[in-house]
């Protein structure tokens, strides 16, 4: 008889919010997973009663990470409920904050909140180089060893075969973690020239934008992405390919962190306003062959949600537009605030690695041809492949505003559509780096009537729904190697690599109304 | 060969590695600073900081993260001893939770809160598996001080409009007094500089009765905008197209400035970058108790004040016209 451990990872670190993760261990492998979302605020709720406009505004406070996605997905539904047509010049605007947001994102993630788990950091000490800033990091990290305080890059999961420990490799990423500590910083201020300011931009608003801007604010921008696109092109990416195809490379050809291979992509960002071409196609895979990728459309008609093992009452799966949500905390078999979106029936997986699966990404095809298999590995390749495809059509959006503003007549909001209409519903889907967002509004006299949002670490980290089927977190990390239960850096390295956003994930929660929802998704 | 990844070897790794570090130049100060800091280290005692998140976003957590000058990795490293910030730390699971326990048993320790405590029911918001009203209030035992950060932590924010009975860190700890340093999010000049303030003198900087720095947060927004003239004389910005309109006060657009204490106005955001009211958006008044619910509806006026403003501007504006 195999020996069984259950483990639990809580809380799980360097993620946005709060997250638990339960590991059922035999013979050295994960065997079984549970995910639990563990905080929750209400925000869906507490915006019923209010004037629609304020949507954008408090439903960026959902995530402190990504807020500016939550702010356009919001405006996006407004301009849909309040029929405004955002003039090119403010979709542009829209797009650059969006691109710096990008950006931001993804070195973020590698670099702060994820390569912890793939370093040895303490390996430095043997670095025996010249390079005098090399040795600058050494002596920075040597010093906090001496004086017995290395928080908060200590205490750690101990380093294991995937970990990179040879030290001149060791020390030009910690450098770039420390540079991109800057980087991250920089490209949200970048955003903040159009969006106002950062964390919480303040310019997207219900019919577009708020600032006029002028060219030397551009030219600004246009500087600051210049610096951003080095490093992108220059430290970024080569350190992503360089750890996948090297190191990490048993990882990535063994698919480690793959789960279910059902993909999904609203689609985002228009490359060329106001034409309709996405630079994210949206679409649906299920069940994937790697070899011959069957991309279908998307009908938002087939979005369920399951609360069968979340803590609300129970029902059938409904879809948004007639969802019903009643709040059970002493439900049994119930273990996350965090429901169960299902696309026709499929436990999905949204993100980087859906978006350019869907797209056909060329790179990221050419690296599946080489025996790389979705999972943890790829998920970072892919955000380091779309990092770059978002720089490059930065500089484009920024030509094409320059040549929009120096036209007579120049708009950025739709001033005809800033009054709430009396009644109305909107949807607005948008890609932001963690993948598919939805927020639907209903507004009846001239309030909000319904607010809902279904955000991509819901997919992701959703429970088991009817039929017992494992969300994407839960089924990527079956098979995952644990060799010793102390030190489950497998665990955390897969689970990280969603780059989980548990804020956005339980937004919706109401244990008093007990009230019924209507959405309606076109 | 692929054109990705056929070339790339460890030797054109650690060749970029070190073309980036000297053609970059972007932790220069990290590495003006490091060799002294790294000598100086051994001796010196980093104040150590728990960092606790309850029910929050991560935004005070990004906007401390966007400190520039000083830079977010020399404050990390150099300045300060962080052992437990549950978005940064390299540690998980029960690490994490040995580190915190650890910690404050030893007590001396800075507490910065962010997030909210929901008091109607404990589940609302668990780390380790309990609430985090009962980790807040093991850590504020032992600390030498507590300071709150952002509209959640500070008052509740935007979560107390909702169903969790969320609070601020005053209305759970009693006994010891409470920096507030609010606003949606923190302003990182806000919180740096009070920590320098605190770990200069070993005080509490004076505060405002919402237990505010008062040289952060002593006048309102509208006493020190740069779109005051334009309210004085009657000019509102109604259309975000018109450049004529471009810099007119924004109180019809629901500005909350006149009844908003922040310095906003003058220090502006991100390195004086840009902030609410320069992009044209209008002041949403965060740093105040009431906000969010009490300056709800957010883009109009929400109390009839702005009305009262705007009619004693025009008796103002009136009594000059009558000078000349």
């Amino acid at each position: 008889m195999a020996e069984s451990k259950r483990i639990t990872v809580d809380p799980v670190t360097r993620i946005e919010g709060h997250l638990k993760i339960d590991v059922e261990i035999e013979n050295g492998v994960v065997k079984d997973a549970w995910s639990s979302g563990t905080m929750a605020r209400g925000i869906e709720i507490l915006l019923k009663g209010k004037d629609p406009r304020d949507a954008s505004y408090v439903t960026s406070r959902i995530c402190g990470v990504c807020y500016s996605v939550h702010q356009l997905c919001s405006a996006y539904a407004l301009d849909d409920a309040f029929g405004a047509k955002v003039p090119t010049g403010g979709t542009l605007l829209r797009n650059l904050v969006m691109g710096a947001e990008y950006i931001y994102d993804h070195v973020l993630h590698f670099y702060h909140l994820t390569a912890l788990d793939y370093l040895d950091i303490m390996a430095i000490a043997k670095y025996n180089g010249k390079d005098k800033e090399l040795n600058a990091v050494k002596d920075k990290i040597v010093g906090l060893v001496k004086s017995n305080d290395t928080y908060p890059l200590t205490p750690r999961y101990e380093p294991d075969e995937f970990c990179v420990n040879d030290p001149d490799v060791v020390i030009g990423a910690v450098k770039h973690y420390l540079d991109a500590l800057s980087m991250q910083a920089k490209a949200r201020n970048m955003g903040a020239i159009f969006g106002g300011r950062q964390p919480h931009y303040q310019s997207i608003v219900a019919g577009g934008m708020t600032q006029l801007p002028d060219l030397n604010q551009v030219l600004m921008f246009k500087t600051m992405l210049d610096e951003q696109a080095k490093f992108v092109n220059e430290v970024y990416f080569p350190d992503v390919i360089a750890f996948g195809t090297g190191p990490l490379l048993p990882l990535a050809t063994g698919g480690v962190g793959g789960g279910h291979y059902n993909y999904l992509s609203y689609g985002a960002l228009q490359v060329n306003p106001p034409r309709k071409e996405l630079l994210f196609p949206a679409g649906v895979i299920t069940d994937m062959d790697p070899a011959n990728i069957q991309v279908r459309k998307f009908d938002p008609a087939k979005i369920t949600e399951s609360v069968k093992h979340a803590w609300y009452e129970n029902s059938k799966p409904l879809h948004p537009s007639v969802g019903e949500t009643k709040f059970d905390l002493d439900k049994e078999d119930a273990y996350t605030f965090v429901k169960a979106p299902r696309y026709d029936g499929y436990s999905m997986e949204v993100g980087p690695l859906a978006r350019l699966l869907i797209a056909k990404d060329p790179t990221l095809l050419d690296l599946v041809k080489q025996g790389v298999k979705p999972g943890a590995v790829a998920r970072h390749a892919c955000r380091a492949i779309e990092t770059r495809m978002v720089v490059d059509a930065c500089y484009k959006w920024i030509d094409q505003l320059i040549a929009e503003m120096t036209k007579p007549g120049f708009k950025i909001h739709d001033s005809d559509h800033w009054e709430i209409p009396e009644n109305g519903e909107g949807v607005g889907f948008y890609e932001p780096p963690r993948g598919a967002l939805g927020h639907w509004i209903n507004i009846k006299d001239k309030k909000i009537e319904n607010y809902q949002a279904i955000v991509p670490t819901t997919w992701n980290a959703s429970p088991r729904c009817e039929g017992e089927v494992r969300g994407q977190y839960e089924e990527s990390l079956i098979g995952v190697p644990v060799p010793d239960p102390d030190n489950p850096i497998n665990v955390v390295r897969v689970i990280r690599s969603f780059d989980p956003c548990l804020a956005c994930a339980i937004h919706l929660i109401d244990p008093q109304s007990n009230e019924i929802k209507k959405y309606i998704v076109e | 060969m692929s054109p990705i990844t056929g070339e790339l070897n460890r030797r054109d790794f650690l060749k970029y590695t070190a073309i980036t570090a000297a053609a970059l130049g972007l932790s220069q100060i990290d590495v003006v600073n490091s060799v002294s800091t790294a000598m100086a280290a051994s001796s010196s005692k980093k104040p150590p900081v728990i960092w606790l998140e309850g029910q929050d976003c991560a935004g005070c957590t990004t906007s401390f993260a966007s400190a520039l000058n000083p830079p977010v990795a020399s404050i990390i490293l150099d300045t300060l001893s962080v052992r437990y910030h549950e978005t940064i730390m390299a540690a998980s699971g029960h690490q994490s939770e040995e580190v915190l326990h650890d910690t404050v048993k030893r007590g001396g320790y800075v507490l910065v809160v962010e997030g909210s405590i929901p008091l109607a029911d404990g589940r609302f918001c668990t780390v380790g598996g309990r609430p985090f009203e009962d980790i807040l209030k093991e850590c504020a035992r032992n600390a030498a001080a507590i300071i709150a950060v952002g509209a959640c932590a500070t008052y509740g924010g935007i979560p107390a409009a909702g169903p969790t009975g969320a609070v601020g860190v005053r209305d759970v700890i009693k006994n010891k007094p409470i920096i507030n340093i609010s606003t949606c999010p923190v302003h990182v000049d806000h919180l740096v500089g009070t920590i320098v303030y605190y770990l200069t003198t070993k005080k509490v900087p004076p505060l405002d009765k919402e237990g505010r720095p008062l040289m952060y947060f002593g006048e309102t927004i509208h006493d020190n905008c740069r779109r005051r003239s334009y309210f004085e004389e009657g000019m509102l910005l109604q259309d975000w197209n018109d450049p004529k309109q471009k810099n007119w006060c924004l109180l019809d657009k629901g500005c909350k400035g006149p009844v908003t204490y922040a310095d906003c106005s003058v220090r502006r955001w991100n390195d004086g970058l840009n902030f609410c009211i320069d992009c044209g958006a209008g002041c949403r008044g965060c740093s105040e108790p009431i906000f969010y619910e009490g300056m709800s509806p957010l883009y109009s006026d929400f109390s009839g004040e702005a009305e009262k403003l705007k009619q004693e501007a025009n008796q103002r504006a009136k009594m000059r016209k009558e000078v000349k």
